[in-house]
């Protein structure tokens, strides 16, 4: 009688780690996602208050990594987790380093966004860039979500949207080039925000990788680095079957 | 049970009629020779019809939904009516819940607000339309799932972890629509769940925002021709050529345009405070050396009253930005040498106790009648209007207070006595006090 006492409480301890560790990553996703919105708001509305506020807070998410890094080594210390919970660690550890990369850009875009406010505003008062930022924000957004959900389907929608992106930041590139060539005082600012672009087509390939780290958990096959119609016809066949999901807790 | 209460009604009744049924069978059986055989037919006829009866009873009880119960006599029609009576009123409880549950769904459909309602670990157990379309969520998908794994905005998640210290919380969800949504958490002492309140605060934020931005535009807008305008009159009034009937009237415009420069000033001072949500600067700023100053000022000044008394009674540094606290305390001192007069008094103090450090301003002015101290915050509030423009000021300095104190986590506390003086004092909280 004791010893199943005790071992049903250090299951419910252990379901407790995994879903305190699933949520820390979460949060951490808030964070990330909130710098991002306000990197991108700091160079559009031309605030360095907010770049600099951007750039300063870059500290917060590299302390959840440490963090949420220290928890997971402890699981796997501890608990020597198998099969799913294996899964999620080994997801969790894995997306912990895109996001706080995706910090780090956001900091950049942030620093050039403080920057570039002492400087005269474009015509177009960086239409492009703000579109570009919208879609890399859903896409963070949406991969967490999926993250949150387990949802491998929601993922591989996500992962798509990576192409847009590369579009996007194409037509930018093409604009900016044509700029330079047009007005060579514009060349400073021109690349700057090509730094920005750049940094935020970086941010859609690390949410990308977000995603494939969910369908990693959620089916336990490694999709990276094939292509995604492949993948998604690789979930079709397995549909049929139930997913395995971790559900954590 | 007793014996009398089981026996009772029908259950009689059947006895007898079993116990008369066996009687005649005796008595015929007796009669013709027959005993054992006649009593072993009658036997068999009674224990077919009860058969046929749970047969009855059995079929009705699996089609009850559709057929009528079975129309019997004796205990069997007895169990039949008691089965029935149940089910009947079984079925009429279950029809109302059922209708209220759907008035419900359908009333928080129609609410304008969104609610969630939260388990103990803040696992999402319910919510309404609302909240789904303004949070992203998805029915039934997303029961069980924590709140804050889908609602990851920092200050949410702060504001749940504190449970409700401040009263809402404002997020902004560029995604759908652009919207802002304020998130209320209600929690009750007696059960674990909690219910967050959702409200789509959009237009307030919009209609704010424009509000704001309009006063300060307009604040800029005017600040330069006032400008040209006032350099004019500065050299009208040095011009020694300028006809002697003219001079009074252009020192007065002079004065009243550097009035309403002073106006202009504080109103661009308090869109600022109000536009910039986020904590001010964290300098460490020593209070009694900024107070020591503006003592000096007022000194200088030619209308003062006659003593001024600086108490410092601690030499601790509150965390905050310097330019902020000093337009907390100048507007203070300011106010509190205007409105005495020259024999009066003014006393500024500073101390540290455990809520934290206090600025107080006291003075032995003309006071305030209470009725007027919850609104002297408000913009341009003139508890006596006549007098207030003879004295000057923009009638912005205690809403400049207001907003810089909120900002350092502060709060304001009037206390007066119509006549006799009155005390502004400044809390800080003591997570902002650097004792050194």
């Amino acid at each position: 009688m004791e010893k199943s006492d005790l071992s049903h409480h250090i299951l419910s301890r252990y379901n407790e780690d995994l879903e305190r560790v699933r949520t820390n990553v979460l949060q951490m996703g808030g964070l990330v996602e909130e710098q991002l919105k306000q990197a991108v708001e700091a160079l559009v509305q031309g605030d360095s208050r907010i770049g600099d506020l951007v750039a300063h807070n870059d500290h917060k998410v590299n302390a959840m990594e440490v963090a949420i890094d220290d928890d997971c080594s402890r699981i796997l210390a501890t608990r020597s987790p198998a099969a799913s919970d294996l899964r999620l660690i080994v997801a969790v550890i894995k997306t912990i380093t895109d996001l706080e990369r995706i910090g780090d850009e956001a900091e950049k875009i942030g620093y050039i966004g403080s920057r570039l406010a002492t400087m005269e505003r474009p015509a177009d008062r960086y239409r492009e860039i703000k579109h570009l930022g919208r879609l890399v924000a859903e896409m963070v957004h949406g991969a967490l979500d999926a993250f949150a959900r387990l949802d491998a389907e929601a993922a591989l929608g996500i992962a798509k949207k990576d192409r847009l992106v590369d579009e996007e930041f194409d037509a930018i590139q093409r604009q900016c080039i044509t700029f330079m060539m047009e007005d060579p005082r514009t060349i400073r600012r021109a690349l700057d925000v090509l730094w920005v672009a750049r940094a935020l087509e970086r941010i859609g390939d690390h949410a990308k990788n977000i995603c494939e780290y969910v369908i990693y958990m959620v089916y336990g096959k490694d999709v990276r680095h094939v292509a995604l119609e492949d993948v998604e016809k690789h979930l079709q066949q397995r549909s049929g079957r139930a997913p395995d999901a971790a559900q954590g807790g | 049970m007793p014996f009398g209460r089981a026996l009772s009604g029908t259950a009689g009744q059947a006895l007898f009629r079993l116990a008369g049924t066996l009687l005649l069978a005796l008595i015929a059986g007796l009669i013709f020779g027959h005993l054992g055989g006649i009593l072993i037919a009658v036997l068999s006829v009674y224990l077919a019809l009860q058969v046929l009866n749970l047969l009855r009873l059995d079929r009705w009880l699996r089609l009850r939904r559709t057929e009528l119960p079975p129309d019997i006599n004796g205990p069997w029609g007895e169990v039949v009516a008691t089965v029935n009576r149940i089910y009947r009123r079984k079925q009429f409880h279950k029809a109302r819940v059922v209708r209220l549950l759907r008035e419900f769904r359908r009333l928080t459909a129609a609410m304008p607000d969104g609610a969630v309602l939260l388990g103990p670990n803040n696992e999402i157990i319910w919510f309404n339309r609302h909240a789904a379309s303004w949070l992203g969520l998805r029915r039934k998908l997303d029961f069980g799932i924590r709140i804050e794994n889908l609602v990851r905005d920092p200050q949410f998640i702060q504001y749940l972890k504190d449970q409700g210290s401040r009263s809402s919380v404002t997020i902004h969800k560029p995604a759908k629509g652009d919207r802002w949504l304020e998130l209320h958490l209600v929690t009750t002492s007696a059960s674990e769940q909690k219910l967050v309140i959702v409200r789509d605060v959009t237009r307030e934020i919009r209609v704010e925002s424009i509000r704001r931005d309009f006063v300060a535009n307009a604040s800029h807008e005017i600040r330069s021709p006032l400008t040209v305008i006032a350099g004019y009159l500065d050299a009208l009034v040095e011009e020694p050529q300028l006809d002697a009937l003219w001079r009074e009237p252009i020192l007065e415009m002079r004065r009243q345009a550097d009035r309403m420069r002073g106006i202009i000033n504080d109103l661009l001072e308090l869109s600022r405070l109000e536009a910039s949500g986020t904590a001010p600067s964290d300098q460490s700023v020593d209070v009694g050396g900024m107070l020591a100053l503006l003592r000096r000022d007022l000194e200088s000044q030619e209308q003062r009253p006659r003593r001024i008394e600086l108490k410092l009674e601690s030499t601790a540094h509150l965390r905050g930005s310097e330019s902020e606290l000093h337009s907390i305390f100048s507007n203070l001192v300011s106010n509190a040498a205007k409105y005495t007069p020259v024999e009066g008094e003014v006393e500024i103090r500073w101390w540290v106790d455990a809520a934290g450090g206090h600025v107080a301003v006291r003075d032995s002015g003309i006071g305030i009648a209470v009725e007027h101290i919850p609104r002297l915050t408000e913009r341009f509030y003139r508890v006596d209007p006549g007098r207030s423009r003879k004295i000057g000021g923009s009638g912005l300095g205690l809403a400049i207070v207001k907003h810089a104190l909120q900002r350092h986590d502060g709060t304001l506390a009037v206390e007066s006595v119509e006549g006799r003086g009155s005390v502004f004092t400044c809390h800080f909280p003591p997570e902002r006090v650097i004792h050194i």
